[in-house]
């Protein structure tokens, strides 16, 4: 009669150790699978914020942005992000539909620029800009000839940027479309667009060219 | 006779001179044929490289692995890759050869780190399945079968108290 009366006691004390030991397992069966795979790209003003982006572009003047990829798709990711510049009148990458059938712009890259991710990993690179360009009053155009990003020196001769009358000013796009390696698929490039672009707008102003 | 030894020095100068025309002008095209050739050759291998590379460190990583020093590695030479890329599309081969192989250079050895990176890594999560998940699982059964046995013994005892009174 005394050691039933002790029962509950004993029976709950050898539950919490139980459960106590087998807190280890546990939490590997009762962890939440993950369901999202994606990829983050954005693009951070010098100041590491989303706002203040340049706008208004000088020749040879540098800028200053981070760019940023995450990377959650469950494993080390290699990805290749490529520069791209493009005026009003030229392709743009698809901003809509679902993300597996967007496809880039038709233009080609300036440069590449490669990042190896970990999984739940952030990579982000600071760069440095500046174009280098003149103005054709003739033709009241914007004629590019070159674009210096961080330290690196791009050709961008033939890229032309017309005068917008309506908005009133020379205005381009400088993007970054997302690539990743694909290592099931036997292609040579084994490259595939990872339907993700960033895009910086700005406005070249022509003050004092000629 | 002095004449004609003349003549033939002069034929020999002279051929000699054309051979070396010939051949200096044709190892100058061959040393612009081939500094493209370097740089496309050794290009390539900087990206086969760059992607064993990969492999071998995501293999590493899904086994379990810490892999952000071979990853700072990867990014390097990944960089340098593509600055061997735009030097050969603006055709200084010369630049593109040094960037590739100075790509290639970083990645030495990354394959094999990998590789024992990845062996560690799978023995580390053999042990902490072994002690984590079977160890903790055995660990609450027994403690669960134990805490019957204490019980039983303790009924019997009661028992045996209680038919000797």
């Amino acid at each position: 009669m005394r050691l039933k009366a002790y029962g509950l006691i004993f029976w709950t004390v050898v539950g919490v150790l139980a459960l106590l030991v087998a807190s280890p397992a546990l939490s590997r069966i009762l962890v939440y699978p993950r369901t999202e795979f994606f990829t983050e790209l954005g693009i951070l003003d010098a100041n590491h914020r989303a706002e203040g982006y340049p706008f208004n572009i000088s020749r040879n003047q540098n800028y200053s942005i981070f760019l940023g990829v995450g990377n959650r798709l469950g494993y080390c990711a290699y990805y290749v992000v490529q520069v791209k510049f493009r005026n009003q009148t030229q392709p743009a990458p698809t901003s809509f539909g679902p993300i597996e059938e967007r496809v880039p712009s038709s233009l080609p890259s300036l440069f590449n620029i490669t990042a190896f991710v970990a999984d739940e990993e952030a990579w982000e690179l600071p760069l440095t800009f500046s174009f280098d360009y003149g103005y054709n009053e003739t033709l009241s155009q914007v004629e590019f000839y070159g674009l210096t990003l961080n330290d690196v020196v791009l050709d961008m001769k033939g890229y032309t940027i017309n005068w917008d009358s309506e908005k009133r000013g020379f205005f381009g796009n400088l993007f970054f479309e997302l690539w990743i390696y694909n290592r099931e698929i036997s292609d040579v490039s084994k490259f595939q667009y990872h339907g993700r672009f960033v895009s910086l707008r700005f406005n070249m102003t022509v003050w004092g060219l000629s | 006779m002095g004449l004609w030894s003349f003549r033939g020095g002069f034929a020999f100068l002279a051929a000699l001179m054309l051979m070396l025309l010939v051949v200096g002008g044709s190892s100058c095209v061959f040393a612009a044929d081939g500094t493209e050739g370097d740089a496309r050759a050794a290009i390539a291998e900087a990206k086969n490289r760059v992607a064993d590379c990969y492999r071998a460190v995501a293999d590493a990583e899904s086994a379990g692995a810490n892999v952000t020093g071979l990853l700072n590695a990867l990014n390097e030479a990944g960089m340098l890759l593509s600055r061997g890329y735009l030097a050969y599309n603006v055709g200084d081969f010369g630049s593109a050869r040094d960037f590739a192989v100075w790509c290639s250079g970083n990645l030495t050895g990354v394959v094999n780190e990998a590789d024992a990176l990845k062996q560690t890594a799978i023995q580390e999560r053999y042990w902490d399945f072994m002690v984590n998940v079977v160890g903790s699982a055995v660990g609450s059964i027994a403690i669960v079968c134990g805490g019957f046995a204490v019980w039983f013994f303790l009924e019997r005892r009661e028992k045996s108290r209680g038919n000797a009174k």
